[in-house]
């Protein structure tokens, strides 16, 4: 009870009080061959803490783009990435170990075991012993992926490898949860618990980020959408919002129709 | 034969990475990185530019015998049998685990197209490595001996065939070990000790062969008189511990009488018919090999999982250079390269000591009288060499492959990153010092002082030689690969490393040659330790730098 009421307090400064966001794009900018493709065009988004943020855009849009510069894979050409205020580029050591990533295909480690790659991400997150030991436990479970965990990861189905990736990505309770196209390759179940995993960092003042094609996950799931398209952000906002700016407003589907046609 | 000149044109583009160079070479940063290479390369040259001055020197030597037809034979010898140790690796991978089969296997060719594609492109390969080789014996021969324009016929014709029969028969070898190794539950440990175990049987008995046929040849009173009548009686004797080496040297040092011509015959003959006898095995016996490796393994369960396994903790360079130990233990040709290299050359060392009749341990035991520190100094040059050779260092990077994401995405230190690194090299360094030190135990040169000093001076050598190592690879890591061969025995950062390392160690060596016997060894051995901590150091503060600047521009 106690602590319910500190989180909902914690979420009252942050929120009402107009606290620092967690995930602050300011400009940013990439371009690929020579400056003649823009991937990323001046984008600015501001995600507070607790907020499902979706980001959505046909392929190519620059969804992946974007992720890679924020979780420091792919250095922006212009603009600056702040993470719960810290300058991603700038400090990314402190950056990193406030969020988390899980990338569309899975290309980890095939020679160590299911649990050796827990461990060894663990280890670099400097989490402590009993703590890991109960987080793997819980996840391993909620993933059922219990059974295989002593296994090498070169015998796991692409599944599988997704769902150690997210346990892997959860065992530190990020701040940031960042999830580039997550349900791609999740069984129903674990997509349920994916997504019922997500809201409950929500609850907890935590902020989950991720890219999809599912517009109906999007729908359901997310506080804010941004839909981008040829590197800009064509529309941001809640779904109420949204519905406001488009002449269909049946779903979401239109809406992302509409927008990215008219581009 | 459309589908195979596709698939060959499609392997090479894919094995030198074509496309992809040429979108570099547009690309002004990586324009840069080439040159740069290019300079790196040239720096290389000079060590190869003695050889080839040795080579003079043997060449005169066998000269003065009369015995010219002997220097090609050696140089033939040589280069066919690296490209045969060589293929085996390449072969391996190439056929067994490169990522293209699973596009490959499904589509309607038959084995014989699938591998006489992969044949052409490593003979392509392998001419990296025969080149080099043959190329100055066959100059050597030709320039001072003024050969006709023939000769330099034959030489083209020998060169191109040249890697034919050792390949091919790599191949066949491959494959039929393949077949009857692929034994569920524990292949990769088969594999590893049947590929270690047919190394070191080959070399034993060409070793044996060898010594043999020149004890025979030694025998009897009118050796000297024999040598003076036959030119060609030393490659006659002494290649028949591989034949087609011998017929290539004898069609070049008789290129023209008819004696030439026919043994060019045979040489090319026979290499065809190698070629054709592999095409005609590929047709039985690949698929056997190769199902049982795209098999994925079935779950054996967690069972062997203890409620510890979960809480085991290490602080972030520990484990990272943990998880390099094990991904180097379990990837058979990361094993094969690092740790089974560092211990087939101090076998090698026993092997060819010791097969000649006691000749090289008296030999041996003279010098050590005279010399007694040698051992240590040589050995722990060994070691330090055994640093870049290994490969572990210069390829830490890039055996990350497309899985670097990780290491760029996690919140790890460049500090931590150097010193896990390291700890891997580390770990393969002290099995080669142990493999060396046995091997001087058994040969009965073993003291104390050797075991420190050997010890001592070969980690200090190796941590800088490791450092070395990843300075080159992470400038330009071959992370864009489908086949775990290419990240270590075809990285092109292994050469360079090894040229620059090289440099290095006959530097300290030359050093340490000029103070023998002007001061005492004990202030030598500390000079060297000197120089190797202060290496280490000196290569430390780039090294970081450059881990911190590579993990933000790189694209994977």
């Amino acid at each position: 009870m106690l602590k319910n009421i500190s989180v909902c307090y914690i979420i009252y400064i942050t929120y009402i009080k107009g606290g620092m966001d967690l995930l602050k794009l300011q400009n940013l900018s990439k371009t690929y061959s020579k400056g003649e493709v823009k991937a990323v065009d001046n984008v600015s988004l501001d995600i507070k803490p607790g907020e499902i943020f979706g980001f959505l855009g046909p392929n190519g849009a620059g969804k992946t783009t974007t992720i890679k510069m924020i979780v420091g894979l792919l250095k922006p050409d212009d603009g600056k990435v702040y993470i719960n205020g810290i300058d991603a580029w700038e400090n990314p050591l402190e950056a990193k170990k406030q969020l988390s990533f899980v990338p569309d295909t899975p290309e980890i480690y095939d020679k160590l075991k299911g649990i050796e790659y827990l461990n060894f991400i663990a280890d670099m997150y400097e989490v402590p012993r009993e703590i890991r030991r109960e987080r793997m436990e819980k996840y391993l479970e909620i993933f059922n992926l219990k059974h295989a965990i002593g296994d090498i990861i070169g015998s796991y189905s692409h599944g599988m490898k997704q769902k150690l990736v997210l346990i892997s990505a959860l065992i530190h309770e990020p701040n940031l949860f960042i999830l580039d196209e997550p349900m791609v390759g999740l069984d129903p179940k674990s997509s349920f618990q994916l997504k019922e995993i997500m809201r409950k960092r929500c609850h907890e003042g935590k902020t989950v980020f991720f890219s999809t094609h599912v517009l109906e996950v999007a729908e359901k799931l997310c506080d804010r959408i941004a839909i981008i398209n040829k590197g800009k952000i064509i529309a941001l906002g809640t779904m109420e919002e949204l519905r406001s700016h488009a002449e269909e407003r049946e779903s979401l589907e239109k809406i992302f129709l509409e927008l990215t046609e008219n581009e | 034969m459309n589908k195979i000149l596709s698939l060959i044109k499609t392997d090479l583009n894919t094995s030198f990475g074509l496309s992809a160079l040429q979108y570099k070479l547009t690309n002004k940063r990586d324009r840069f990185q080439i040159i740069l290479f290019g300079i790196v390369i040239l720096s290389v040259l000079p060590s190869y530019m003695m050889i080839v001055k040795g080579l003079s020197n043997l060449y005169e030597a066998y000269n003065s015998m009369g015995q010219e037809s002997m220097f090609l034979l050696n140089g033939f010898l040589f280069s066919q049998m690296i490209v045969f140790i060589f293929g085996i690796l390449y072969v391996m991978s190439k056929y067994y685990f490169s990522n293209d089969l699973n596009v490959l296997v499904p589509l309607p060719l038959k084995p014989r197209e699938i591998i006489g594609g992969k044949f052409v492109s490593l003979m392509v390969n392998e001419y990296l490595t025969s080149l080099p080789i043959i190329l100055p014996f066959i100059i050597i021969f030709g320039f001072t001996g003024e050969e006709g324009l023939l000769y330099w016929l034959y030489a083209l014709i020998l060169i191109l065939f040249l890697p034919v029969i050792p390949l091919a028969l790599a191949s066949i070898v491959v494959m039929l070990f393949m077949k009857y190794t692929n034994i569920k539950g524990r292949k990769d440990l088969v594999r590893i000790i049947g590929y270690f175990v047919l190394i070191i049987g080959l070399l034993f008995f060409q070793l044996k062969f060898q010594s043999i046929a020149q004890n025979a040849l030694m025998e009897g009173e009118d050796f000297f008189l024999k040598l003076a009548r036959d030119s060609n009686l030393l490659v006659k004797r002494l290649g028949l511990s591989f034949p087609p080496s011998m017929w290539g040297a004898l069609s070049l040092s008789s290129y023209t009488s008819i004696t030439g011509l026919l043994n060019l015959i045979l040489f090319v003959g026979l290499s065809i018919v190698v070629f054709l006898v592999n095409i005609f095995l590929s047709e039985r016996v690949f698929f056997d090999g190769l199902i049982g490796n795209l098999e994925v393994s079935t779950f054996r369960g967690s069972s062997r999982i203890k409620a510890s396994d979960y809480s085991k903790s290490y602080p972030a360079f520990i484990a990272l250079g943990l998880k390099e130990i094990k991904m180097l233990l379990r990837t058979p040709v990361y094993l094969l390269n690092s740790v089974v290299g560092v211990v087939i050359v101090p076998i090698l060392l026993i092997l060819s000591t010791s097969m000649d009749g006691g000749q090289s341990i008296e030999g041996l035991n003279m010098l050590m009288k005279a010399y007694p520190h040698l051992i240590s100094l040589i050995g722990a040059g060994l070691i330090t060499f055994m640093g870049v050779m290994n490969c572990v260092g210069c390829t830490t990077f890039s055996r990350e492959g497309r899985s670097l994401w990780i290491q760029r995405a996690l919140p790890i230190r460049a500090r931590d990153q150097i010193l896990g690194r390291v700890l891997s090299s580390l770990f393969v360094q002290l099995i080669g010092i142990l493999a060396l030190l046995g091997a001087i135990a058994y040969l009965g040169f073993l003291s104390l002082e050797n075991l420190v000093w050997i010890t001592v001076l070969g980690i200090l050598g190796s941590l800088a030689m490791a450092e070395l190592g990843m300075i080159v690879d992470i400038f330009r890591p071959l992370l864009n690969w489908d086949n775990p061969q290419k990240a270590m025995k075809q990285n092109l950062n292994v050469l360079i490393a090894m040229g620059i390392g090289s440099l290095y160690i006959v530097g300290v060596g030359f050093l340490a040659y000029k103070l023998l016997g002007k001061i005492d060894i004990l202030i030598i051995y500390g000079i060297i330790g000197f120089i190797f901590i202060f290496t280490s150091i000196l290569l430390y503060i780039p090294l970081r730098k450059l881990i911190e600047r590579q993990f933000q521009i790189l694209e994977y």
